[in-house]
């Protein structure tokens, strides 16, 4: 493998909740290089989702080192990981997030908008084309269907053409052939940008899709599938 | 940045403004309060001024106590003015054979000259010119105030007498033009012509008048200039001016304070409704906690995030600025024939930029205030939120930046206020109150929570389900408990104190006082009348008690040689004139606090007794010369006892006492007071008044009666701030009871499936409803009774008694209020299917 581009070295995640303190994660080490392709897949409350949010900077791990393109993300403040994220990152949900009070344009440009691009409306508008969306720009997400909410989620996650693309279980609302579709395109976008791809899914025809499968269970690595982690 | 914040924020405000409904109704009806509260008082303001000259009855006026102006003060006066006009006012007896029966009324009488009023007219029923109504052709005229002339059962034509001398009533006086300048006195009013008082024989040495004259000035006259100048040539013999500038200083000053207090009772609506702003905005951000973490996800900065929110409740508050600055300015132009129907004045009724600009910063430092705070924790929101249920806003403390920049605001705000209201210790004060009871409520609201949630899971209520459901919903995280208490509990609070000062107040006068309150004053006894009255009444078996002394009238121009006010200030003692005494015996022992009384035959340099508790305020103390003018003598007394005088039980007192020499050769009159049971008042007057009928009588009855009503006015005044208060309260606390609808919705769902049925549900709703209400009302009579019992003790200075039925209403009226906001948002969710809400969650 060339140099890492995410690397995880003994992470640990712990969370506070009302019942108590809650081990999510222990000692995961894990690194994934350039243009690679990973699938996290687990049962239910293994710790796929956290671990994908630890590699995105919304969680902040409780131990161990996490590093993005090099940087330590768990040195960097709030504000300073939007501004990694916004300029490397792109994410998309299961549950879409799309903001349900802004068009399905105005949802792609924003990310634009934040990195002060001028063009944030003509690239936004490009890359709703290319999710075969252009008759659907102007419509709130309300008035679209969960295949074409994902589309635009997918756009938007693209548009400022990151590095690294993010998913956690983005077929996972969707029926089969939404799902397949929605897939088709994410693999496409890596395809055509190049970007490192980690996948978080239940879908095992969607893991075989990967490079390489990470399997979690209970927080740590699976021993099962240890030999691919690295 | 800032275009990108505003863009996002825009494109987030097609939500709707569902969420500010609440938020506009506080700040909309808050700032309407205190600008329509300004605007009348600048409206009056504006009117005392525009109309000084006709509320004074002239551009200046020179006013002299006992005495008329002599020859060099009538010449100044002829040579400053193009007119002058000269009257004398008096407290005198009317009386008058009424079928056949002799009627007596109290009552003020002005004695005019040709040329009054200088400005403006007088009204008079039937309308008559003035020279007519009081014309000396066969007899003098008299014109009456209506309430006197139904007092004393009189018709137009009726024979009046004031002392020696008999008038014809002619008209009923409707209008008095200078009426609101000062001149009010104990009873109603009587205009007679001055030259027909001549034989009544009711100006003598030493009778209580006041003589008055009134100036029509060139056009551009300095007014100051000219004050300075009669100030330095006759105030030493006790003139004192008053000019158009400032035409009516006790009013101006009433309505000044009365709309200052009603300012701040406005503030603490404000901060009530603080409390509904600060909750629909954390209510808001909550719900858009998704949109928050989305955006952080997408790279937007905690700056940015701020800033999208920062707009859209900075352009709720412009829009509620705006509704209550429009409502407020147009609430008064509505009401202006009903508010200028009750004032004694011109008042200028319009739109006045000034006390508008007051409320909108009122409002805006509030909003931001109360904004900042759930605004400061849009930053703890996490974009892991987006993946994890429960990570909401959080309930972490704001950046120290943002806390330091709402201690400044709170600051500034208590600061303006403190500097507007031109009551900076009231302010202040009121500020402190506002603060404390909102920190007793928070407690108060806490100590509910944690005590519901233990009632709940004790044994206590095993098996009353309604009960059990009612205390853990109280106890709840999220639950109502803590904006109800506050929102409804301020309001409460405000009321509470009022009724508790207000019954409190109301007992020490008609209570306490008449058992130690004289039933009579006498006025005007003659030196010669004094021995015969005293022995009228001491051999009157009903008299209880009488007591008399000499009385003149002086205004203190000096202490220790320096003008008066530049030692005390704006002390009452030093403003106008004051009456006082002279005494050979010492009083008892226990009176004197400090110094001796001169001996019984003293006849050295003046000495004085002064009032202790007053000289402290003014300080000046033992050995300090006081100068007081007398008639136009100046007498200069030194301090040689501190005397403790008690104004409390209406008898005689006097803040200062001089030897006797020094004053026994100035013309004088005394005054008595006369204890007697209430059933022979009538034949005590009947006794009076046949050792003279120049002898004035006030029932001290009457007079109390007149406070009571002037206290009643200003208790309702408050109490009317109050009610605002507590309609600000209700608007929280229905917007508390329709945020809470949907939770309430998914609850009946779930108890129905559980198999609870409405009636259960709904008595558990309404249970907690009005236990919440219980608890508010509570806390605020522990609140406003621990403020009454400030005011009464502190400021009062009378006895404090708790009041408990005042007490039990406010309580039931927060349950009341509670129940009904409860359960008006508690039928819609009982209503739905539980499938349906079920389906859709929580």
């Amino acid at each position: 493998m060339t140099d890492p581009i995410l690397s995880l070295r003994d992470v640990s995640l712990s969370l506070d909740g009302n019942a108590g303190r809650i081990d999510i994660l222990h000692g995961i080490t894990l690194a994934v290089g350039a243009g690679e392709t990973v699938g996290l897949v687990g049962p239910s409350g293994s710790g796929k989702s956290s671990l994908l949010m630890l590699l995105g900077g919304l969680e902040r791990a409780t131990g161990g080192a996490v590093r993005v393109l090099g940087q330590d993300l768990t040195a960097l403040s709030e504000d300073a990981l939007a501004r990694f994220r916004r300029d490397n990152m792109g994410v998309v949900f299961q549950s879409f997030h799309l903001i349900p009070t802004m068009t399905a344009l105005e949802n792609v440009a924003t990310p634009l908008e934040l990195a002060g691009r001028r063009d944030a409306f003509d690239r936004a508008e490009e890359e709703l084309a290319a999710m075969g969306l252009e008759g659907r720009m102007r419509h709130y997400p309300g008035q679209l269907s969960g295949g074409e909410q994902q589309r635009v989620a997918l756009a938007r996650a693209a548009a400022p053409r990151p590095r690294i693309l993010l998913a956690d279980e983005p077929t996972g609302n969707l029926d089969e052939t939404n799902g397949r579709a929605i897939m088709d395109l994410l693999f496409d976008l890596r395809d055509r940008h190049g970007a490192t791809l980690v996948m978080v899914t239940h879908a095992p025809d969607l893991a075989a899709r990967c490079d390489r499968v990470i399997g979690l269970r209970d927080g740590r690595l699976d021993a099962a599938r240890r030999d691919a982690a690295e | 940045m800032i275009a990108t914040a505003l863009r996002i924020a825009a494109r987030d405000l097609r939500g709707g403004l569902r969420g500010f409904r609440v938020f506009l109704a506080c700040l909309t009806l808050g700032v309407a309060a205190i600008a329509a509260v300004g605007s009348v008082r600048q409206a009056v303001q504006t009117g005392l001024a525009e109309e000084g000259a006709v509320i004074l009855g002239g551009d200046a006026e020179m006013t002299f106590t006992f005495r008329m102006a002599d020859d060099a003060e009538a010449a100044w006066m002829r040579e400053v003015a193009e007119a002058v006009s000269e009257t004398v006012d008096f407290r005198s007896m009317a009386v008058a054979e009424v079928a056949g029966e002799t009627v007596r009324g109290l009552t003020q009488v002005r004695g005019i000259d040709a040329r009054y009023p200088l400005y403006g007219s007088v009204g008079l029923d039937p309308a008559i010119p003035l020279d007519e109504a009081l014309g000396t052709a066969d007899r003098p005229g008299a014109v009456m105030h209506p309430t006197l002339i139904a007092q004393m059962g009189l018709e137009i034509g009726d024979t009046v007498r004031f002392g020696a001398q008999d008038f014809e009533l002619r008209a009923a006086l409707t209008h008095e033009p200078d009426m609101a300048g000062g001149n009010f006195g104990p009873g109603p009013r009587t205009l007679v012509r001055l030259d027909a008082l001549d034989g009544a024989g009711l100006l003598a040495p030493g009778t209580l008048f006041n003589s008055q004259y009134r100036l029509a000035l060139p056009r551009g006259t300095d007014l100051a200039a000219l004050e300075a100048e009669a100030e330095a040539r006759f105030a030493e013999a006790g003139m004192r001016w008053k000019d158009a500038r400032n035409a009516a200083p006790s009013l101006g000053r009433f309505v000044e304070r009365i709309g200052a207090f009603l300012v701040l009772v406005g503030l603490a609506g404000l901060a009530v409704g603080g409390v509904g702003i600060s909750a629909a905005v954390r209510s808001y951000l909550t719900g858009k906690t998704e949109t928050i973490a989305t955006l952080k996800t997408l790279g937007a900065e905690r700056r940015t995030l701020f800033t999208v929110y920062f707009l859209q409740i900075g352009a709720m508050t412009v829009i509620g600025l705006v509704l209550g600055l429009i409502l407020g300015a147009i609430l008064p132009l509505g009401l202006a024939p009903l508010i200028a129907g009750a004032l004694p004045i011109p008042a200028d009724f319009g739109v006045h930029p000034g006390p508008l600009l007051e409320a909108a910063l009122y409002g805006a430092l509030t909003a931001l205030i109360f904004t900042l705070w759930p605004l400061a924790r849009v930053e703890h929101v996490r974009a892991a939120a987006l993946y994890r249920e429960g990570s909401g806003l959080g309930h972490g403390w704001p950046r120290w930046p943002f806390l330091l920049t709402i201690a400044g605001l709170v600051a500034g705000l208590v600061g303006l206020s403190a500097w507007l209201s031109g009551v900076p210790r009231l302010a202040l004060w009121s500020a402190a109150a506002i603060a404390a009871a909102l920190v007793i409520l928070s407690l108060a609201a806490l100590l509910v929570r944690v005590a519901a949630r233990r009632l709940a899971r004790s044994r206590l209520v095993r098996g009353r389900s309604a009960v059990r459901l009612a205390l853990g919903a109280i106890g709840a995280p999220g639950s109502e408990a803590t904006s109800t208490i506050l929102s409804l509990g301020l309001g409460l609070s405000v009321l509470a104190a009022v009724g508790q000062i207000d019954t409190n107040l109301r007992a020490a006068i008609s209570q306490d006082l008449p058992e130690v309150a004289p039933a009579y004053f006498f006025v005007d006894i003659q030196p010669d009348q004094i021995g015969p009255f005293l022995d009228a009444m001491q051999t009157d078996p009903d008299v209880t008690r009488v007591e008399s002394a000499p009385l003149l009238r002086g205004v203190i121009t000096r202490i220790n040689g320096q003008p008066a006010a530049e030692v005390a200030g704006e002390h009452w003692v030093i403003r106008g004139d004051r009456g006082l005494t002279y005494q050979a015996e010492a009083p008892p022992a226990r009176e004197i606090t400090a110094g001796t009384w001169w001996a019984e035959d003293y006849t050295g340099p003046p000495q004085m007794a002064f009032a202790a508790e007053e000289a402290q305020e003014i300080g000046i103390g033992l050995g300090d010369t006081v100068t007081v003018t007398v008639l136009g003598r100046q007498i200069t007394a030194t301090i040689a006892a501190l005397r403790e005088v008690d104004f409390s039980n209406a008898g005689i007192g006097f803040i200062m006492t001089l030897s006797p020499d020094a004053l026994q050769g100035a013309p004088h009159t005394h005054i008595a007071t006369v204890y007697a049971p209430a059933e022979v008042e009538g034949r005590i007057l009947r006794t009076v008044a046949a050792l003279g009928s120049n002898i004035t009588a006030i029932s001290v009855r009457d007079a109390i009666d007149q406070v009571s009503r002037a206290l009643s006015g200003i208790a309702a005044a408050t109490s009317w701030g109050a009610a605002a208060t507590l309609l600000t309260g209700f608007m929280v606390l229905i917007g508390a009871a329709a945020a809470g609808e949907r939770a309430r919705a998914y609850e009946a769902a779930v108890l129905k499936t559980l198999g609870a049925s409405r009636v259960r549900i709904l008595s558990s709703f309404a249970l907690r409803a009005a236990l919440l209400g219980v608890a508010a009302g509570l806390v605020a009579v522990a609140a406003g009774g621990l403020a009454g019992w400030a005011v009464t003790h502190f400021v009062m200075e009378t006895d404090f008694a708790f009041h408990l039925a005042s007490a039990l209403a406010i309580v039931a009226g927060g349950a009341l209020a509670t129940l009904l906001a409860g359960l008006a948002f508690a039928l819609r969710p009982l209503a739905q299917r539980p499938a349906k809400t079920l389906r859709n969650g929580n």
